[in-house]
């Protein structure tokens, strides 16, 4: 009877077994954007006392690992540029005139989004699945780094098991201390097949009362050539917008 | 009667409650198509800025500087700057521009200089391929306060590394190529830079052309430029750079330069000049680290090849003490124009010592205010061991509004870098609003 009952358990259990974490990781990405595309995001900083300040950035991907971003608003920051490839990130501003690096870690705009959050390549690029666990109305996905210098250790990834995409993520230290949760919200059609998240919220343990949202618009499938994803091209890249 | 009234009277509380109500329906709405790039862009900074100086009436450069002037224990100054920048496409290719304009008034003098600091034509016919010809900015280097392989450019204040900087007229090229595995990027800058009597005069020695040329490789992750200056309005010189992550928080860089054949005057404390000529080998080492509680640290080494030993200023100090010491007591200026010409060359660049040590942290949201950046800095010759203290206030929380102020604090004994400046504190606050 004892066995009967384990094997019925196993069988029970066998779904949860089948889940496979890194290709749901894998559609995640895809699912949240192309692999290469261009797109407009506004970044807004909301403080504790309601006082807000914008940015507006266009942005460009290319493969897995190669992103950059271009500020268009305020005037403050209009012309500045970031590049990404793999983890190397750069900031280019017009005043300075070169290109220097910055770390994942730091915000170029002050904001709750730091970097990583703004020139986010693939997960599946930067993170292994640990563990995948089935739940009643999601998957929840546990990350960690590939490599110690990735901006978060570890990720809990809360994904809708109908649409396969993030609903929200806990982005962890290696000390284990928590440092945001990103939520994922008002999933609209952008076309070309693209439908994901509109708006990410964040906020954080560590400044608490404050509030950061990114928006999409103008999210679609776009080619470039490599040569755009390099320092020479930053201070030129507005060039490339139609 | 008071029911008609009513309305009259809430008509200010509709208006206010009308733009709030069209916010709160806005909230976290965002629509692309208001930012497509234009065929023609301008924008810019206004700034004022207002300096206290307090001057070091002992000091070899404020004797030199004043030595015919009522003496003076401070000064006052307002300066106004205007700068304009824009950009015109048509096709494959973009004119643009950056103007700069100041007003400046003390209780000496007041001056107004217009400039044009960048005005160039560019054309792209493809990502890895652009050509240029026109007044332009190249910033080559790695270092923060100093870079000595920017051989195309006008000296950086180290006082104000990002500052805006008039350019250089060049014509110059980018080819880019991305040819896979290690070697992640490789790209080649050309730089023909012609000095004359009506251009680029303050670059060196006119009737030159001045070839210059940078190759950047991104290599395992690690940047990595060599420079290189053709011999003509200035010495040969070559160098290179590099800069790297260690980890997410903490990037190294690094530059060496050599000038061949560099000459230098060189005064002894009798006014007795010779040119000395040699190579000069300047490099610099630096770091940058971030903390887990947003503080930032710059920390840089520098050697200036092309500077003067505690022992060579020391004369040039002792110099200008004989030359004022004559002029007061005989009336004559043969030797104090020898002191003053060396003064107004290389004894008195910003950072004319040898060898320097550079310091900076940075903590933003200083004490839990968002946006608000406080930063410490500090500048030492480390062969006199005299140096320079800057704390910094930054606020940018106002939309397109900087606001900043720094207090300079020089501290060095008799006949040293930071001991003989002319001002010995200096305060300086600026407003500037983008648009």
């Amino acid at each position: 009877m004892k066995k009967l009952l384990g094997l019925m358990l196993c069988l029970v259990a066998l779904p949860a077994l089948a889940i496979d974490g890194q290709q749901i990781l894998a559609k995640v990405d895809r699912n949240l954007e192309p692999e290469s595309y261009e797109a407009y995001r506004k970044l807004i900083d909301i403080q504790p006392d309601g006082a807000r300040k914008e940015y507006v950035l266009y942005t460009m991907k290319k493969g897995r690992d190669k992103v950059v971003a271009l500020f268009l608003s305020p005037a403050s920051d209009k012309g500045r540029a970031t590049l990404r490839l793999a983890e190397n990130m750069w900031l280019y501003m017009p005043d300075v005139g070169r290109p220097i690096r910055v770390t994942s870690l730091q915000s170029v705009t002050g904001s709750i989004f730091n970097n990583a959050d703004i020139l986010r390549i693939d997960y599946t690029a930067e993170y292994d699945v640990e563990t995948a666990e089935e739940q009643k109305d999601a998957l929840v996905l546990s990350l960690k780094a590939k490599t110690g210098e990735v901006a978060y250790d570890r990720l809990k990834m809360r994904v809708d098991r109908q649409l396969l995409l993030p609903v929200t993520i806990e982005a962890y230290a290696a000390s284990g201390l928590l440092i945001k949760t990103l939520r994922f919200k008002d999933i609209k059609d952008f076309g070309g097949g693209i439908r994901r998240p509109a708006t990410i919220e964040t906020d954080s343990p560590l400044q608490k009362g404050y509030k950061s949202v990114m928006l999409w618009s103008g999210l679609k499938k776009a080619g470039f050539s490599d040569e755009v994803f390099t320092l020479n091209y930053l201070p030129r890249i507005q060039e490339l917008r139609k | 009667m008071k029911l008609a009234g009513r309305p009259r009277r809430l008509w200010p509380l509709v208006l206010l409650a009308f733009p709030a109500g069209v916010q709160a329906a806005e909230e976290f709405s965002f629509d692309a198509s208001a930012f497509e790039r234009k065929a023609f862009e301008i924008g810019g900074h206004v700034q004022l800025k207002q300096e206290n100086l307090a001057f070091d009436r002992g000091a070899a450069f404020y004797r030199l500087n004043n030595f015919d002037q009522p003496q003076r224990d401070g000064l006052d100054r307002t300066t106004g700057t205007l700068q304009l920048a824009g950009k015109l496409r048509q096709g494959i290719g973009t004119f643009d521009f950056r103007t700069n304009s100041d007003f400046q008034r003390d209780q000496l003098a007041r001056d107004r200089s217009n400039g044009v600091f960048e005005a160039a034509y560019a054309i792209r016919p493809d990502p890895g391929l652009s050509m240029e010809a026109g007044k332009r900015v190249l910033r080559w280097g790695k270092g923060y306060a100093w870079n000595p392989i920017g051989f195309v450019e006008r000296p950086k204040d180290p006082n104000d590394p990002e500052l805006a900087r008039e350019g250089l007229a060049m014509a110059d090229g980018d080819l880019i190529f991305n040819p896979g595995g290690n070697l992640q990027t490789v790209a080649f800058t050309p730089v023909l830079l012609p000095v004359g009597k009506d251009v680029n005069g303050d670059f060196g020695a006119s009737g030159h052309w001045n070839p210059a040329a940078k190759l950047y490789l991104l290599y395992r992750d690690t940047d990595i430029d060599f420079a290189w200056q053709g011999k003509g309005s200035r010495p040969a010189r070559f160098g290179v750079d590099f800069s790297r992550n260690l980890a997410s928080n903490f990037e190294i860089h690094g530059e060496w330069a050599r000038v061949r054949q560099f000459t230098r005057p060189v005064t002894d404390g009798a006014g007795s000049v010779t040119i000395e000529a040699g190579n000069a080998d300047s490099y610099l080492l630096g770091l940058r680290y971030l903390t887990a509680s947003d503080t930032t640290y710059i920390a840089e080494v520098y050697h200036n090849g092309t500077g003067y030993s505690e022992e060579e200023a020391r004369r040039f100090y002792e110099l200008a003490d004989t030359a004022l010491t004559q002029f007061e007591q005989t009336g004559s200026t043969v030797l104090l124009q020898r002191a003053l010409s060396l003064s107004q060359g290389s004894y008195g660049r910003p950072n004319a010592g040898r060898d320097y040590l550079y310091f900076r942290a940075q903590q933003k949201d200083a004490l839990g205010i968002v946006y608000f950046q406080a930063a410490l800095t500090a500048m030492m010759n480390r062969q006199d061991r005299s140096y320079q203290l800057t704390p910094e206030l930054l606020y940018t929380g106002v939309r397109n509004l900087d606001l900043r102020l720094r207090l300079f604090l020089l501290h060095g004994g008799s006949s040293t870098d930071f001991g003989e400046k002319a001002s010995s504190r200096k305060l300086e606050l600026y407003a500037r609003y983008y648009f």
